[in-house]
């Protein structure tokens, strides 16, 4: 059984091809199914986001899958095969498996380290999972990818530090007022930043919005919009007085807020800090506001170039998550290693129990004189002694260091124990190597 | 026998260093189980000399800092543990390993005068000890409140701000311990005023006790001490000093405490050491 990994990102194809490649605004299950039914897709699991759209397969004939994959993306999306095919990538065994874990660790992302794409890694196993269209080598290498996610997210600083000025903001809010609900947040302007603004800041909790502009109409759509309170412009340092978090964006050429005004406040709030956040160009508000004691002032050249730097942070960051990455995928081509022994290890144990009992049917006359009870005896003492011989060779045979020497020693054992092995045994196979899953070292 | 909790809290402020360098969960835990342990078998070090001398050793000097250390460390686990922040461990750790050397190498011997023996003299000094701790926490606080703040006015988020938590809880938190400690540190002067009173009637002959007035070194700056920190509870919360004027205040009241607590216990004083 091999990996397969065939599709799109926003590495290799452009917006419009990964829009009609997308498979997360229709039904994902109906698609994995649809999937499934090729036949060289005998696991197979569909990871789409708006970033890329990728198809797992474990495959037999893994020469055939890209053909076969290449039409069922044709036939699911009513493509013509030619209009995305030079814009897929594909790559097999480790190379996928390497793929998974950057992309789970959020290395191949548009912004790097960015957190959701692990979550929907999970829900893309998860809907695969639940329409049976896993199995034993794609849920190992998914759960494996979650953990490699996992562990470059707690080992590294790769998803640290916001890196769009809006969440850089929120996240300067939390660290001066800790939680955000209950706290107030005056928007001053009403145009396009301060609407997304706005609504930032009521996803992020924040207890009361007000809003003011000198178009009154254009501070009550938006309160309206957001959930907030419009006050007239007059009434806007009043609304100062009461206010935790202030935001400014008008097209004003001059500062609305000056240091006078802020001070006139502070006798009314001084126990309290003010963040003030100058998202307007030319500066709403007036630089030397900045010095008073418990406000703190940030423009936009300031968010800017927190985000910067945060971006410079996370790309130090990669290389220490790349090392992870590769030691994971060691471990896990060992394990996938393991799993090319157990066709050998399945038919070497039917082997010896083949003649175990062929062995105890031999002596059945000669038993007849024991009781039920005494005979069970002499059949557990058998078994166990058949799996005691072969723990050890098992053990070996799947812990073999390269596939050189794996090739090797189960051709030996073939040979000596006189083992047919092939794709009969497939099933017990996939079932063997299922219930040793638990027993490989995740981490 | 100090040693032993010595070697622990030492430990245990290498591992919080550590996470804090770091910042993974892991080191973290293994900080607190260290410190855990040290605060364990310091206390049974504690235990162990109660039941030798018969009372709380407290009453010599070198024992009532072994007892700081350990109430220190006790209320520096409960703060960890109410707010799950273990940022503040490594600015903690310092001061217990700093201040239980004393007790490791000069150990002392607990040989109290018989006029100590009163339960007053007990509540006195280990609310002083109480109230102190709370201190010290405060003032560490204070310190961690005020690098963060300056990271953020200045606009250079650096190496706390990715630590610490927010100036919000920084803040609370030292309000709530300077208020503890001055709560415990206003019970330690007036049980220790009504004690003297008590002991002078019943021991004329004492000149330690009679000599116990306002110019006595140790008195004179406990009481400074209590003026700082009355006017920080006080300036809170009617001046609106929060923030970054409350943090220096914490940390020149824990500068006085421990300028009484050392140097005027060992060096100034001669008789407020009742051996």
């Amino acid at each position: 059984m091999h990996l397969f990994l065939l599709g799109v990102s926003h590495k290799t194809a452009p917006v419009d091809v990964r829009e009609r490649l997308d498979f997360s605004s229709r039904d994902l299950g109906a698609a994995v199914e649809a999937l499934a039914t090729r036949p060289s897709a005998a696991e197979s699991v569909v990871l789409s986001t708006c970033n890329r759209s990728e198809i797992y397969v474990a495959s037999r004939d893994p020469s055939r899958a890209r053909e076969d994959i290449t039409g069922f993306l044709s036939e699911y999306h009513s493509l013509p095969p030619e209009t995305f095919a030079p814009h897929l990538f594909s790559c097999g065994d480790e190379a996928a498996a390497r793929h998974l874990f950057r992309v789970a660790a959020g290395l191949d992302s548009l912004v790097v380290g960015e957190p959701q794409i692990l979550g929907q890694v999970k829900e893309a196993f998860q809907t695969a999972a639940e329409r049976r269209c896993t199995g034993p080598m794609l849920s190992k290498l998914f759960h494996w990818s979650f953990g490699v996610g996992k562990r470059v997210r707690t080992e590294t600083a790769l998803g640290e530090g916001a890196v769009s000025m809006s969440f850089a903001a929120v996240a300067l809010a939390r660290k001066i007022f800790g939680r955000l609900d209950g706290r107030r947040a005056l928007v001053v302007g009403a145009g396009e930043i301060s609407t997304l603004t706005a609504e930032h800041l009521r996803t992020q909790g924040v207890g009361e919005i007000v809003i003011t502009s000198r178009t009154p109409a254009n501070a009550e759509a938006l309160a309206s919009e957001v959930g907030g309170r419009a006050v007239a412009w007059d009434e806007a340092i009043s609304a100062l007085a009461t206010s935790d978090i202030v935001v400014t964006a008008t097209g004003s050429q001059r500062p609305i807020l000056t240091r006078a005004h802020v001070e006139a406040t502070s006798g009314r709030r001084r126990p309290n800090p003010l963040f003030i956040i100058d998202l307007a160009v030319p500066r709403d508000v007036e630089a030397s506001v900045g010095d008073i004691e418990q406000v703190f002032l940030y423009n936009v050249d300031d968010l800017q170039s927190i985000v910067q730097e945060n971006l410079s942070r996370r790309t130090a960051e990669i290389a220490h998550a790349e090392r992870i990455i590769a030691e994971e995928l060691v471990k896990f081509a060992t394990w996938q290693r393991s799993r090319s022994a157990v066709p050998t290890v399945v038919a070497l144990r039917q082997r010896f129990d083949a003649i175990r009992r062929s062995e105890l049917q031999r002596l059945d006359g000669k038993l007849s004189g024991l009781t039920p009870d005494a005979r069970a005896r002499v059949d557990e003492v058998t078994r166990l002694i058949v799996e005691k011989l072969l723990l050890e060779p098992t053990e070996q045979l799947k812990a073999l260091p390269d596939e050189e020497t794996q090739v090797a020693y189960t051709e030996a054992v073939n040979r000596l124990f006189r083992l047919r092995t092939g794709e009969s045994t497939s099933d017990a196979v996939d079932a063997a190597a299922g219930t040793t899953r638990a027993d490989q070292p995740h981490k | 026998m100090n040693l032993i909790p010595l070697v622990l809290y030492a430990a245990a402020a290498v591992v919080y260093a550590i996470h804090f360098a770091k910042r993974q969960p892991s080191v973290g835990r293994t900080a607190t189980t260290l410190l855990l342990l040290a605060a364990l078998a310091h206390t049974f070090v504690i235990g162990m000399q109660t039941m030798e001398v018969r009372h709380v050793p407290i009453a010599n000097p070198s024992r009532a800092v072994s007892s700081f250390v350990w109430l220190l460390a006790l209320s520096y686990l409960y703060l960890e543990m109410a707010s799950d922040e273990r940022a503040m461990g490594v600015f903690i750790l310092p001061i217990a390993v700093g201040l239980q050397a004393i007790p490791a190498f000069s150990p002392g011997i607990e040989n109290a005068d018989p006029v100590l023996d009163s339960p007053w003299f007990w509540v006195h000094v280990a609310s002083l000890l109480f109230a102190y701790a709370s201190f010290a926490l405060a003032a560490m606080l204070g310190l961690t409140y005020v690098l963060q703040f300056k990271e953020i006015k200045k606009k250079h988020l650096g190496y706390f701000y990715t630590r610490l938590p927010s100036l919000h809880i920084l803040d609370a938190m030292n309000s709530r311990a300077v208020m503890v400690g001055w709560l415990f540190l206003t019970i330690g002067v007036v049980v220790g005023v009504v004690w003297m009173g008590q002991a002078r009637a019943l021991t004329p002959g004492n000149s330690n006790l009679q000599a116990m007035s306002l110019n006595y070194p140790k008195i004179f700056i406990a009481l400074l001490t209590w003026g700082v920190y009355s006017f920080e509870v006080f300036a809170r919360s009617t001046m609106g000093w929060t923030g970054r004027r409350a943090a220096w205040l914490s940390a020149l009241g824990f500068a006085i405490v421990l300028l009484n607590f050392l140097p005027v216990s060992y060096f100034v004083t001669t008789s407020h050491t009742f051996q």
